[in-house]
């Protein structure tokens, strides 16, 4: 009896928590061999997508982004005959694409016969590449209003988007803008701007704004497409 | 033969100074000591258990009360913060989640309980032997003590259950003072042979629990293999923060300054020391949809500042970040509130910041990491943590941080050893 009550101390200070120990252990066994490792329902990163992106913007922006040399980082850019052809739209019908995107949308203003960026063109262009977020593409579709020739428009519209273009490798010395940036040079033959443009973001927002005025920009907006 | 004193000299009373003193004196102070005791192996068993249920990597609630009704809570307490600290086990690094203190602990009361009843329902209770009970009662409270000290200075929080033990561990010392006192003297040799005995089974009942767990806990983890990788993880834009280390093995961590989730991270790599063998590269996802397209509301409003901040001032984005985890509360209300005084707050806090914050340039670097995380499909969540690549899966950030990590870190060193 004596013997035994030596034991018990140890016996029962082992044998009641080993049994307890050892059922928790079989249950955490189970229940780990039943899980999955990391099989949670979390989202991955992915470019964005608005609710602007219908099927006939994301077509459009396809065809244009690859006949303009987007997708293969060439960057060629557009002229206004390839545009015209490629987004198979009329003039207004091209313009009213970026009605839904009037928030983001920046227009950077010229001076006549000038493809030289002002101090607030070239900090509208820098406001406006930060904001990318998660856009894919970022378009430069530039005009000129329809005075002179349409070859020398053509030269001014040329020159607006790659002011544009230049001014974006200088300041960022990113690789991925020849990847992103798709240039569209409408001169004037094509879908030009109504005065109803002029309500929107303009580099020269508080200066007067007539339809010659309005057209001798580069429209620039990034497009919330994943494509 | 034994040295218990199992005949007495007295069977139901002593001499003692001129009149008989019953040889039971005691027993009742030392049932109670046991009752305390079961008490306390109910405490530590309830934390054991809710350790180990969290053994399979998954969300589970934790007994936060000892009050009746209390009920277990699943998400951030004191509780989970006690139980994930380096503090609640021991060997981390060699078993998953490490050998729980709060095991040895359900041991260590259970077999005192048991003495003070095998003591107390003894035909004679002596100071012999009540001065032993008296010793074993110094270990738990010492232990409590010393936990609930690291509770109270590094943690910051304290858990009901384990305040239970400690309340357990110093009631018993209490009632064992008081039965020493109350027992009667004793005569003859000191029962070495029997301190001896009980000594030696007071650790084998801790070791031999503490083996069953060793032997039983589970061991095959499908997630040691990692739980992704990064497809791209060059960094040609230089969007990855590089903050100053003596590691070699590569690691990633994808974090956002604001987020609570991430302090905890921060602090429990920290404390396992296991950051200095990494070569740690930031990659800022900010929870904030004022920069982040991913996220439709800002979980963590401010993030994108304070990481701007970071961006802005790469030298000393590692003391910003510091800085934020420390003042994660005002700086999120702030962030919530008003946009532009957080912006004041950091930028007088960090100058080098001053006139960078809120420009297109810091907000083009914040997009620019953002879109390496598009680039490289990262999970849209913080923290996560990348060694060589491969990404620790989610359910071994927290109890098994030690295991998994210094597993991969050994991987990474010797991947010709085989590993799992």
């Amino acid at each position: 009896m004596g013997a035994l009550r030596h034991i018990i101390p140890i016996f029962l200070g082992f044998t009641f928590p080993a049994y307890f120990v050892s059922g928790w252990l079989g249950g955490a066994e189970a229940s780990l061999r039943a899980a999955e490792p990391g099989a949670t329902n979390v989202a991955v990163a992915s470019m964005a997508e608005e609710g602007y992106c219908t099927a006939n913007l994301k077509q459009i922006v396809r065809r244009v982004a690859g006949a303009c040399g987007l997708l293969d980082a060439q960057g060629r850019g557009c002229q206004p005959a390839d545009a015209a052809k490629l987004v198979a739209l009329s003039g207004d019908d091209f313009n009213a694409m970026f009605l839904p995107m009037k928030e983001r949308v920046h227009i950077i203003q010229f001076d006549k016969k000038s493809v030289d960026l002002d101090e607030g063109g070239r900090a509208a262009i820098e406001t406006a590449w930060s904001a990318r977020g998660g856009a894919s593409f970022f378009f430069v579709v530039s005009r000129a209003s329809p005075e002179g020739s349409v070859e020398s428009n053509q030269e001014l519209s040329n020159g607006r988007a790659q002011a544009v273009l230049a001014h974006l490798e200088a300041t960022y010395q990113d690789p991925d803008i020849k990847k992103r940036v798709g240039l569209l040079q409408l001169g004037e033959e094509f879908a030009q701007l109504s005065t109803d443009f002029c309500q929107w973001q303009r580099s020269r927002g508080g200066d007067e704004c007539d339809e010659m005025q309005i057209n001798r920009s580069a429209i620039i907006a990034w497009i919330d497409c994943a494509i | 033969m034994s040295d218990w004193d199992e005949t007495g000299n007295d069977s139901d009373k002593r001499w003692s100074g001129g009149q008989f003193e019953p040889s039971n004196r005691g027993r009742g102070w030392l049932i109670l000591l046991g009752l305390a005791a079961i008490f306390g192996a109910v405490m530590a068993g309830i934390s054991t258990r809710d350790f180990i249920s969290h053994l399979d990597g998954q969300v589970h609630a934790v007994s936060c009360s000892v009050m009746p009704g209390g009920e277990a809570v699943i998400g951030a307490s004191g509780c989970k913060e006690a139980m994930l600290s380096p503090w609640s086990s021991f060997f981390r690094t060699k078993y998953w989640g490490g050998l729980p203190v709060a095991l040895l602990g359900f041991a260590v009361f259970a077999f005192i309980g048991a003495l003070a009843f095998a003591v107390a329902f003894s035909k004679q209770i002596t100071r012999r032997d009540t001065g032993f009970v008296l010793l074993a009662s110094l270990v738990p409270v010492g232990a409590s003590a010393i936990w609930g000290t690291l509770a109270a200075t590094r943690l910051g929080e304290f858990c009901q259950v384990c305040v239970g033990m400690y309340v357990a561990s110093g009631l018993m010392f209490v009632l064992a003072v008081v039965s020493h006192f109350r027992a009667s003297p004793g005569s003859g040799a000191w029962p070495w042979g029997r301190f001896g005995l009980w000594f030696v089974e007071g650790l084998v009942a801790v070791g031999l629990l503490s083996g069953v767990y060793a032997m039983r806990a589970p061991d095959e983890r499908k997630s040691l293999d990692g739980c992704g990788a990064l497809v791209s993880p060059e960094d040609p834009k230089g969007v990855l923060l590089t903050f100053p280390g003596q590691g070699t093995t590569p690691a990633l961590a994808v974090l956002d300054p604001l987020c609570p989730a991430c302090r905890s991270f921060d602090e429990r790599l920290k404390l396992s020391e296991l950051d200095q063998r990494l070569a740690m590269k930031v990659l800022l996802f900010p929870l904030d949809s004022t920069c982040n397209w991913m996220v439709k509301t800002s979980l963590h409003p401010g993030a994108c500042q304070v990481s701007e901040a970071m961006l802005c001032s790469p030298a000393e984005a590692e003391k910003i970040l510091a800085w934020s985890f420390e003042n994660q509360e005002h700086l999120l209300e702030l962030g919530a509130k008003d946009a532009k005084a957080l912006t004041d707050e950091i930028t007088t806090r960090w100058p080098a910041a001053k006139g960078c914050v809120g420009t297109s340039r810091s907000k083009d670097k914040i997009t620019s990491g953002l879109r390496w995380a598009v680039e490289n499909a990262l999970p849209v969540l913080t923290p996560q943590l990348y060694v060589a690549g491969k990404r620790m899966c989610d359910e071994d950030t927290d109890l098994g941080l030690e295991f998994t990590l210094h597993h991969m870190i050994e991987q990474h060193a010797n991947p010709t050893a085989g590993g799992r």
